[in-house]
């Protein structure tokens, strides 16, 4: 397993493939030197490897400890049809390492020139200077030189030089995460160090901490008591959530199952849930854009959730389990999971909540169908950066939207579109609304 | 002395065929033929240490041949069709199946599968959870003996009853119960039911009538004794301690309507949101609906319907919503309830009380919305 960089190295694309589909892999973990898979396979040529990384959500702009994205090692290399499909997936192109290097200076350093052409095409800055004052034009042979800027000046773009400008202190560089994070299941309480309490919510205390040095958040878990049975089904239950192999996911790192306590482990998100960054003050400006990147993020999240046969149970969606990751990607939170054992028959965000997963039991309705219900309210809530049933009470909630058809009711001026997807992820017949898979092109359009 | 452990009993109804001493004797004189003269010995002595029982009930034929002024009694055959005595057969033969269905065993006779021990033994581990170390199965009558003295000095050092063989522990003896003695089980288990406050509700008053024959004069004079076997359920009560509301029924009946008064507007305060009132405590409460709603609206959360029936006709889901709302209430933090789901299903006012009074506690002050 260690050796999973080996085999992207060597392109040994079925080995690959078969880790991947095992949830307890993280594909954006890093190396000793923070390099991820993708930027090894990007740095070997691996393309089908590149692809498929791409395809299941591999980080595109992770850095390793050099700040390299996967696009410098891919121009440095001269790998130019990866080159090309990270520049498709949104690779920042202009993204600087710690010599103040852009791709750019690469592929001009390495006379790789057709690649310097499709970079520049792309919107890559001529006039870029690194930390030695150096821009891609003066790496590149006077020839090569001559065609970027005229093509550069063809495309509008200011050739004055720009001077380098440290940025990394704004700290928006995503490096690739600790590769020993998805290696522990269970592990001892004495080995967080927990620092502070965050909240006492109805499923238990939060604490926040350290564990291997990385921000955790620790959730030990609301039990009137922790009899050896609850311990057990614990054990059991909580390596599905270890899910490492989708970054809409937020995975459960790992678990302490010490009777009395049961704690769930999390890493640390400053931004806090969705809900959070809707209505509470964080002060991330979330525009329309935003949102609807939000949507796509949980719409991709559950349709991955929605391939897991059998289903998570008890895992119920709102914008209190996701999560907002420091690259403002939305992620579902597996915390989040409500245990077999724990809170039974209590539903603390029933307005969320489809009204036949409000009086039926799960097994006996399509919780597919009712996920995409509270799909629906999610988006609502983003739409209209309102509460659902702000000002009734849980129980209020339930029995009104259970037995007297009480629904959310859409304000005006929200756009045609939303409003029709709306409408038909809240089908009230559950078989009529449609699958993740089919709303996340509509989306995305 | 009516159920002395000298009682013997009638043969049970399906044996009828069969006179009471054909059978008696009869089995009993098949194992003692097979017993070594050793056993006859160890179980002398035996009977010699059981102080209250001058004659055992199962010396043979010739034990029944009474001395002067000597009385032996059984059951009268009229009670056995008593109906109330046959509902309480059948409940307690529920009850010992339904604690015992995890060891798959299935008693179906009160009286010829108890006698033994073995399943009193199962019993008491489950329901004291509790191990008794005896030999597991025992064929020798000896043997049954032994095993049951210690099960029953562990079942009476539970229900904190005198010490076994003692000259005030009438009900039941190793004997009675040996000898298939069906008051002395009766006794002994109605006992077990009213001391782990089984989810079950005894028929009240059940009393059987003995038929006891002294000998005076050389002559056998029968006569009819009543013995009551389950009381009045109200009894039980009595054994827990008494609080406040014990007081307020006794001594303040004239205050009862206030605190009831009180009770109901601070649960229709809450109920009123979802659009439901009570007006009567006793019977709007006995099904659990109310009890859960309350919970929810209390702690801010919504119980799914598929938790507890919402609207429940049969016993069995009203115990189950007002269990369920039981465990609410101690997931919020309060304490167990004392009374019984059984009793408030039973529309018994004063548990009903207990349990509102208890929510009202912790949440008077409390400004939910």
């Amino acid at each position: 397993m260690d050796d999973i960089f080996t085999k992207v190295r060597e392109g040994n694309a079925m080995h690959v493939r078969v880790w991947l589909d095992n949830t307890e892999n993280d594909l954006n973990q890093g190396d000793d030197h923070r390099f991820s898979l993708l930027h090894w396979a990007a740095r070997e040529g691996q393309t089908k490897i590149v692809e498929m990384l791409i395809q299941r959500g591999a980080r595109i702009n992770a850095t390793n400890m050099g700040d390299d994205t996967a696009l410098h090692l891919a121009c440095s290399h001269g790998h130019r049809d990866i080159v090309g499909m990270l520049l498709h997936h949104k690779a920042n192109i202009n993204a600087i390492n710690e010599h103040g290097n852009t791709p750019l200076h690469y592929a001009c350093f390495w006379n790789h020139d057709q690649i310097a052409e499709d970079l520049v095409n792309n919107g890559a800055l001529v006039a870029m200077a690194n930390k030695s004052d150096e821009t891609p034009l003066d790496k590149a042979k006077p020839k090569v030189a001559k065609i970027l800027t005229e093509r550069a000046g063809s495309l509008g773009q200011d050739l004055h030089k720009i001077p380098f400008k440290d940025r990394s202190w704004l700290g928006y560089k995503t490096r690739s995460r600790d590769a020993l994070l998805s290696r522990h299941a269970g592990i001892n309480i004495e080995q967080l160090k927990l620092q502070g309490h965050m909240a006492t919510t109805h499923s238990g205390e939060v604490w926040r901490g350290l564990w291997q040095g990385n921000d955790i958040v620790a959730k030990v878990l609301n039990l009137r008591e922790c009899t050896v049975r609850n311990s057990r089904d614990f054990q059991e239950e909580f390596p599905r959530l270890r899910i490492f192999n989708h970054q809409n996911i937020l995975p459960v790192l790992a678990c302490c199952n010490q009777p009395p306590n049961l704690v769930v482990i999390s890493q640390f998100m400053q931004y806090g849930s969705l809900y959070n960054v809707l209505h509470g003050e964080t002060g991330i400006v979330v525009d329309q854009n935003q949102c609807l990147r939000f949507a796509i993020d949980i719409a991709r999240g559950m349709e991955f959730l929605h391939t897991l046969e059998p289903l998570i149970p008890n895992m119920y969606l709102t914008s209190k389990h996701v999560m907002i990751d420091e690259d403002l990607t939305a992620r579902i939170n597996m915390g989040d999971y409500g245990f077999s054992f724990h809170e039974k028959g209590k539903l603390y965000s029933p307005g969320w909540m489809a009204p036949e997963a409000l009086q039926k039991k799960p097994e006996e309705i399509n919780m597919r169908a009712a996920d995409m219900w509270s799909f629906a309210i999610v988006l609502y809530e983003l739409e209209t950066r309102e509460v659902p049933f702000a000002d009734l009470t849980p129980m209020e909630i339930g029995m009104k939207v259970a037995l007297e058809g009480l629904r959310i009711t859409i304000p005006p001026g929200i756009s045609s579109h939303i409003l029709r997807l709306l409408k038909i992820c809240m089908n009230e017949d559950p078989g009529k609304r449609p699958r993740f898979d089919m709303i996340i092109p509509i989306l995305e359009k | 002395m009516a159920s002395s452990p000298n009682t013997s009993t009638l043969p049970t109804p399906r044996k009828k065929d069969e006179s009471f001493f054909d059978k008696v004797g009869g089995t009993l004189g098949r194992r003692k033929s097979k017993k070594e003269a050793l056993e006859l010995q160890e179980e002398g002595k035996n009977a010699i240490d059981s102080p209250s029982s001058p004659t055992k009930a199962d010396v043979g034929p010739e034990g029944y041949l009474l001395e002067e002024n000597e009385e032996r009694s059984m059951i009268d055959p009229m009670s056995r069709d008593d109906p109330k005595l046959k509902e309480l057969i059948k409940l307690l033969l529920e009850w010992i199946n339904d604690v015992l269905a995890d060891d798959r065993i299935i008693v179906k006779d009160i009286e010829e599968d108890l006698f033994d021990g073995q399943i009193l033994q199962k019993l008491i581990e489950k329901l004291a959870n509790i191990k008794v170390e005896v030999p597991e199965v025992s064929q020798s009558e000896l043997g049954q003996k032994q095993k049951l003295r210690v099960i029953l000095e562990v079942i009476n050092r539970i229900l904190n009853l005198p010490r076994l063989g003692t000259w005030n522990q009438q009900k039941w003896s190793v004997d009675s119960v040996h000898s298939k003695n069906l008051v002395a089980i009766l006794h002994l288990l109605v006992q077990l039911v009213r001391h782990f406050r089984a989810p079950i509700r005894l028929p009240e008053n059940v009393r059987v009538f003995l038929v006891v024959v002294q000998k005076r004069d050389g002559m056998l004079q029968p006569r009819r004794v009543p013995e009551d076997i389950t009381g009045t359920n109200e009894d039980v009560g009595g054994k827990f301690e008494r609080d406040a509301f014990d007081t307020l029924f006794d001594h303040a009946p004239d205050k009862l309507n206030l605190v009831k008064k009180t009770l109901v507007t601070f649960v229709n305060k809450q109920l009123m949101k979802v659009n439901l009132e009570v007006q009567d405590i006793q019977s709007q409460f006995h099904d659990g609906v109310y009890l859960v709603i309350l919970m929810g609206l209390l702690e801010e959360y919504f119980v799914p319907l598929h938790s507890f029936h919402l609207t429940p006709t049969e016993f069995d889901q009203k115990v189950h919503n007002v269990g369920f709302a039981f465990e609410l209430m101690q997931d919020a933090g309060l304490p167990k309830p004392k009374s019984r789901p059984e009793d408030v299903v039973n529309l018994d006012l004063k548990c009903t009380l207990r349990v509102l009074y208890n929510i009202f506690t912790k949440y008077k002050d409390a400004t939910v919305a």
